[in-house]
């Protein structure tokens, strides 16, 4: 009988230095988002300044409103903007999960068979290993595709969910490996995370748009070359922003996927259940790609799933979605994931 | 700026690195105590399960009395271990009590019939998921020693520790075997 992992050459890896390097990457790209926001906004005060005091100097306007003498209205408005924003996103995002999924809930109590109850008895092992506070609700997808997601941070709203078709085909410790990496994202906040990053990055394109359309057709004829310069900043701005914001995302993305792989390994002291399970997975979307992409495509919302779940049905080939960040993926290579589990490729 | 003011923004950033380092520390150390309390109710919640599972497998087999007899006997003598403070005495008696675990799947093995029975391979099911339980609890224990030791002993928190020594400076000693007991496992082997 082959192995799935016949072809790889085993090696030990640090997850520790794995979760160290994510965690440097993930503070990395938001400091930028917050950077970005913060320049924009200031950007606007100084524009909106530049046309109340024409003979000053953009610098000047600049070291007047970093140090309070001029009030940077636009940049706090926008902060109180984000912050509300954020709080209402994080109130809500447990509700849109399951949406369009034919899903029902397991629990110690209404397990119908043996699988179910393994699957919540796994779910109760990591959640022990992990040292989390609450248990998160479980659930089964009806499809046939193997996949797998988590949502939320909290007693409220934390959940795994599986499909019916990987609950059947991997085995009780690969089954295990795949909750590790699932409630591995709920610890590190990885739901929170993303949802600001994103709430960030759509708010950084609207106000760039609305400023955009009122700096472009606003009839003020104004001569000074300090705004004019400005416009042309911002006009750049709004084309290559929000190419910057995806390619942000989408990396930061990836850098959690992995901080949960190796957070997989962390529960579970063991590198080959996960690595089994994942090419399992990516075998079976390969097998049988025709009758999933269908499966998908049948599945309402699919695209809210898609950065949570354990494997992107994109990498197989299969597109749930057509949408302009379909050409990069959420999830790295499933060779790299494998190498950054220890697991060489033998080469072919 | 006068100096004044300087002085007392520098004091202020001091005074509230070391109440959020104090607050942090105080954190890990309630984590560490929860988690080793986690594995007592581990321990605890395997005695009910394996009492409940011998007493449903004696209506399936004439399996001998004495087990349900050694199980009680061991969780005795470990609860009196833990209750004179005797950790070596509490972790023997313990593992003997995963030794019985472990026949108990092996009886299984012996017979056919029952191992097909649905009501057997949830017994398993439960026997397995209640020692990784155990198991899972006792390293979650030791991954918050480590990472209260760590914070500890690292530059500037240690100075802090320094300080406040009665209250953030405690010695939990990691989970593990006896010497003998590790050097008793590693020779282990499988006998077919």
């Amino acid at each position: 009988m082959t192995q799935p992992l016949d072809n790889f050459a085993q090696t030990a890896a640090d997850w520790r230095k794995t979760l160290r390097t994510n965690n440097r990457k993930t503070c990395f790209v938001i400091a930028v988002f917050f950077l970005i926001y913060f320049a924009i906004g200031m950007l606007v005060d100084v524009y909106i300044n530049a046309g109340h005091y024409p003979q000053a100097t953009l610098s000047q306007i600049f070291m007047g409103l970093i140090t309070f003498q001029l009030f940077p209205l636009v940049t706090l408005i926008m902060l109180c903007v984000a912050a509300i924003s954020l709080l209402i996103t994080f109130s809500a995002c447990d509700k849109i999960m399951l949406l369009g999924t034919e899903y029902h809930e397991i629990t110690p109590t209404t397990a119908q068979n043996v699988a179910e109850q393994q699957l919540y008895n796994v779910v109760e092992e990591m959640k022990i290993a992990a040292g989390l506070q609450f248990m998160p609700r479980v659930f089964i997808i009806e499809a046939d595709y193997m996949n797998a997601f988590a949502s939320g941070y909290s007693e409220k709203s934390a959940m795994v969910a599986i499909t019916r078709g990987l609950m059947q085909k991997l085995n009780r410790s690969e089954l295990q490996a795949v909750m590790a990496h699932e409630l591995s994202h709920i610890r590190h906040l990885d739901i929170k995370l993303t949802l600001m990053a994103s709430v960030l990055a759509n708010l950084i394109v609207i106000v760039l748009d609305m400023f955009f359309y009122t700096a472009v057709f606003s009839n003020r004829s104004s001569d000074d070359r300090s705004r004019n310069g400005l416009l042309t900043i911002i006009i750049i701005l709004r084309y290559v922003l929000p190419i910057i914001n995806i390619l942000l995302l989408l990396y930061l993305s990836r850098t959690r996927e992995y901080m949960a792989d190796a957070g997989s390994v962390e529960l579970m002291r063991d590198n080959q259940p996960l690595a089994s399970a994942l090419l399992k997975i990516s075998d079976d979307h390969q097998q049988n790609q025709d009758q999933y992409s269908a499966d998908y495509r049948n599945t309402p919302h699919e695209n809210v799933r898609r950065e949570a779940y354990i494997f992107d049905p994109v990498q197989a080939g299969i597109e749930p979605v057509a949408s302009l960040s379909d050409a990069f993926s959420t999830h790295p290579n499933i060779k790299d994931r494998l190498a950054a589990l220890g697991f060489k490729s033998n080469g072919k | 700026m006068s100096t004044g003011m300087i002085i007392v923004i520098v004091l202020l950033v001091l005074a509230g690195f070391i109440v959020m380092t104090y607050n942090s520390l105080i954190a890990l150390i309630e984590a560490v105590r929860n988690n080793q309390k986690q594995i007592d109710i581990q321990l605890d919640r395997r005695y009910k399960v394996f009492e409940s599972l011998i007493n449903v497998v004696k209506k399936y087999m004439d399996y001998e009395q004495t087990t349900l007899k050694d199980v009680v006997a061991l969780r005795n003598t470990a609860q009196q271990a833990k209750a004179n403070g005797d950790q070596q005495g509490r972790i023997d008696a313990e593992n003997k009590i995963s030794t019985i675990a472990s026949n108990l799947n092996v009886v299984f093995e012996q017979y056919p019939d029952l191992k097909a029975n649905q009501n057997c391979i949830q017994l398993q099911e439960e026997i397995v998921s209640t020692e990784n339980k155990l198991a899972y609890a006792k390293q979650s224990y030791n991954d918050s020693i480590e990472h209260y030791n760590a914070t500890k002993k690292s530059f500037f928190t240690a100075m802090i520790v320094g300080v406040f020594k009665g209250k953030l400076d405690f010695d939990y000693p990691y989970w593990q075997l006896s010497q003998d007991k590790v050097a008793e496992q590693e020779n282990y082997t499988v006998k077919l």
